[in-house]
């Protein structure tokens, strides 16, 4: 759960919800549903979740399919701190 | 009450293979000058989407008393030469071009001023003139190496959006490690550029330096990222004076028409030590 906070918080900081993304659960879809999330949105994000939990996401460990929801998201982020 | 003006000059300065387009923010006639302060700007897109930051920055910063130079490095903005041309070790030397100008002509406390890959480039400078400086580093890339992977990672991450099978970065860096230029997100980026900023960190500065860091994230909270918290505890234990501010704002050197982040005007403010009438305003 607390993964999910903090992706939360980054998405609202990198996309500029203003709290608009306040009632998204985790199988809310991200990738083509929301308009904000292009080419550099899409790094933003990435770059915000290394400076923030400082690893590495390797270009083989991304692609579409980790931006489809809010929960595909955190698992994402949460197996990369498991590892 | 109506408040003097700050004067803003537009020149170029001429550096090594061309001249360097810059902005020099002069605070009011009559108005006591504290010293001078020098913007180094980030990155390919990023130095693009903060420039509006950047400049009610300078702004606020001339108004109460500091003399402000912003300088487009080497092929970017409005300097002469292609940014294909431009190499890590010319931005530095841009960056101690600017400050050598600066001192000559506004006594009293000198600030470098970086934001993002900015502050690689001040840190570097610094450690090139050995003498304790005061540094002022906004969301400061900690990893030279880290931020040009991220670049690169531009082309794959427009490849997720459009949903296609994202084409590897390690391709790009194999082309660069060869002294080949790449292209990516319409910047050409040559080998020389890609190789001094992925050796560039913000270790070893003289001692003595202080530094003041300004990271993006909820105030109310104000704990500093794990990654900057470890960056604090290396500068103490080398000797310089670093403190870091948690402050609210947007991430207005990613996204092209962010909201102002105006808590970073203040901060930054009470940081160069100014009345706090002028940060209020």
């Amino acid at each position: 759960m607390a993964v999910e906070t903090d992706v939360m918080r980054i998405l609202d900081s990198v996309l500029s919800l203003q709290g608009r993304g306040a009632d998204w659960q985790r199988h809310t879809p991200l990738l083509g549903a929301v308009p904000e999330l292009d080419s550099m949105a899409v790094l933003g994000i990435i770059t915000a979740l290394e400076e923030r939990f400082a690893f590495i996401i390797h270009d083989d460990d991304i692609d579409s399919a980790v931006f489809a929801t809010l929960g595909s998201l955190s698992d994402f982020v949460a197996a990369k701190q498991a590892e | 009450m109506k408040r003097p003006a700050t004067t803003l000059q537009a020149f170029f300065l001429d550096g090594a293979r061309g001249q360097r387009f810059c902005l020099l923010h002069a605070p009011p006639s009559g108005q006591a000058v504290l010293g001078h302060v020098v913007y180094v700007h980030p990155f390919a897109e990023e130095m693009n989407a903060a420039r509006h930051m950047a400049g009610m920055q300078a702004r606020a910063m001339a108004r109460a008393g500091f003399a402000v130079l912003q300088m487009d490095l080497m092929g970017c903005g409005d300097s002469s030469g292609h940014f294909e041309e431009a190499s890590w070790d010319a931005w530095v030397a841009d960056v101690t071009l600017a400050r050598g100008w600066m001192l000559e002509r506004w006594p009293g406390v000198a600030w470098l001023w970086g934001l993002r890959a900015g502050c690689l480039l001040a840190a570097q400078a610094c450690r090139q003139d050995g003498l304790p400086a005061q540094l002022l580093l906004w969301q400061p890339v900690m990893s030279g190496k880290q931020h040009l992977h991220q670049f690169l990672r531009l082309q794959m991450a427009g490849d997720i959006v459009r949903g296609e099978s994202s084409r590897s970065t390690s391709r790009l860096i194999h082309l660069l490690e060869q002294g080949e230029s790449v292209e990516v997100a319409g910047y050409s980026l040559s080998a020389a550029l890609a190789q001094g900023m992925a050796q560039a960190d913000l270790e070893a500065l003289p001692a003595g330096t202080q530094i003041v860091c300004l990271e993006l994230g909820d105030a109310d909270i104000g704990a500093v990222s794990p990654a900057l918290s470890a960056q604090l505890q290396r500068w103490q234990t080398s000797g310089c004076n670093a403190q870091a501010h948690v402050v609210a704002g947007s991430v207005f050197w990613q996204m092209q028409e962010s909201p102002d982040s105006p808590a970073w005007l203040a901060t930054s403010l009470r940081s160069l030590g100014c009345a706090e009438a002028e940060v209020a305003l």
